[in-house]
């Protein structure tokens, strides 16, 4: 995954990556690998949330300087 | 047998008439024919008719110096000279010439006879005109207003004529006649026809006239009997339009005067009568110009005065009209900047609204997403094998592989993993 991967992308991923997990019995490596992916995904996530939130904030603050 | 010779007999004849007759007779006759020879003496052919056949005739002469002194007095007293046609009282004495036969010789005339039998032919002629119910008929047209176009009988030579010209074009307004001539004979025993024919040739445009003017003048004073002809007078009498005459004599009127519309003495007179009509039309004209430009004046000042108050009024009522619609104006301004102020502070408002919802929106998705990742990572700590191994778990391998469905045998070296570190092994025995 590339830090270009969509929120919505890394997402779906992070849900089957849980759902790998939770059904399909991997064995240690494999969890291993899945978890390393996932809490990587998680943090991209929340990078792109958070950036969210700055900007939204930003916006937000020029409205109010407009009015 | 016993004869005479012819002059014999003649003789007797003269004889006896010279012993039986009277020195003289009054006799009334017609004059048949008449001719004046070179010496002046009158020879004439005396005629009694009944209708038109003739009942008597008998030749006559009146010496020359007897015919001077008749025919003077009796012109001087009927207006008319001595012609054929005429009925006269003559005192005649019967001559009987061997050679010649019989013949009058006239001694004397009596001029009141013709005036009378003048007087009771014309009389006779005005009572068929009225009885065939045309007498007044010229009389009854009325004379056009403005008679201008003037259709004249005359002779082109005669004086009248050019007096009547010269007199109708000098008049002292200048007003102006169109004029015709229909020539014609206006004496002797050819001019009623003459004059009988220029009235129809004016009758055949007639559109083109307003009246006729017969005139004559200067001259002989005396042959004017065609003008009592009964043919004229009925023409002109029934003559479609007005006939003024100017016939120009100082006796009693003649038959085409009393049956014309008008009857003037000379053609001088007739313009007159035509330039004083004219003249009154003018004046009449005259006085409606000053009286429509009078009247006219009033309306104008009137009509100034109704034009000024309505200017003004209409001043006033768009002066109030403007004020009107200046109000409505400006009440619909003021109606537009409130409706508009208040749209946009609605807008502002649902933008406002919308700003807030999304703010809280997007702060919900925010916080949502934050758990669900927050969940998703506690969940993968959890699951992480370091985590496991603090719980007491290991991870035993052989040759880097998973114990899980490889065959262990004895004396195969086994690396555990725990949370401490690793452990190596030797199995020693195993079970299945």
């Amino acid at each position: 995954m590339t830090k270009k991967t969509s929120y919505k992308v890394a997402l779906a991923r992070i849900e089957s990556i849980v759902d790998i997990v939770e059904n399909q019995e991997p064995d240690v490596d494999e969890l291993a690998e899945l978890v390393k992916e996932g809490t990587k995904l998680v943090a991209l996530c929340k990078e792109k949330l958070r950036n969210t939130e700055t900007e939204l904030n930003e916006s937000l603050k020029q409205l109010d300087q407009n009015d | 047998m016993s004869h005479l010779s012819l002059f014999q007999l003649n003789s007797l004849v003269k004889k006896t008439l010279e012993d039986n007759l009277e020195a003289t007779h009054w006799v009334v006759a017609e004059i048949g024919e008449m001719r004046l020879n070179q010496k002046g003496h009158c020879y004439m052919e005396l005629i009694e008719k009944e209708g038109n056949f003739v009942s008597a005739k008998i030749k006559a002469n009146i010496w020359s110096y007897t015919y001077r002194n008749l025919s003077g007095w009796f012109e001087s007293i009927t207006k008319t000279p001595l012609q054929s046609g005429m009925k006269i009282l003559f005192n005649v004495s019967v001559q009987f010439h061997e050679v010649y036969g019989m013949s009058l010789n006239v001694k004397d005339i009596d001029p009141n006879f013709t005036l009378g039998e003048r007087a009771r032919k014309k009389q006779e002629v005005i009572q068929q005109l009225m009885d065939e119910g045309i007498f007044e008929m010229n009389k009854s047209l009325l004379l056009p207003e403005v008679p201008q176009r003037i259709a004249i009988i005359s002779s082109e030579t005669s004086a009248g004529y050019g007096d009547f010209i010269s007199h109708l074009k000098s008049n002292s307004r200048g007003l102006t006649f169109v004029t015709s001539l229909f020539p014609a004979l206006m004496q002797g025993d050819n001019a009623s026809n003459a004059i009988i024919e220029s009235l129809l040739k004016i009758n055949n445009n007639i559109d083109q006239f307003d009246l006729v003017v017969i005139i004559r003048g200067g001259g002989a004073q005396s042959d004017l009997d065609c003008f009592d002809e009964f043919d004229l007078a009925s023409y002109v009498a029934q003559f479609p339009i007005p006939i003024i005459t100017g016939i120009g004599h100082e006796r009693d009127e003649t038959i085409t005067d009393l049956v014309s519309h008008t009857k003037m003495k000379t053609p001088t007179d007739v313009a007159d009568f035509l330039i004083n009509g004219l003249e009154r039309v003018d004046d009449i004209l005259n006085e409606s110009i000053f009286r429509i430009h009078q009247s006219g004046n009033v309306q104008l000042s009137n009509s100034k005065a109704v034009l000024n108050q309505a200017v003004s009024d209409m001043k006033i009522s768009i002066i109030q009209n403007l004020q009107k619609a200046q109000t409505v104006l400006d009440r619909k301004f003021d109606e537009f900047k409130y409706k508009s102020k208040e749209s946009i502070r609605l807008s502002e408002q649902r933008l406002l609204n919308s700003q807030d919802k999304l703010l809280e929106k997007s702060l919900m998705y925010i916080d949502k997403n934050k758990q669900t990742l927050s969940n998703f990572e506690k969940q993968f700590e959890l699951l992480e094998p370091t985590s496991i191994l603090k719980r007491g778990y290991s991870i035993s391998r052989i040759n880097g592989k998973l114990i899980k469905d490889l065959e262990v045998n004895a004396n195969d070296e086994i690396v555990t993993e725990y949370s401490g570190g690793e452990a190596i092994s030797v199995v020693k025995t195993t079970k299945k």
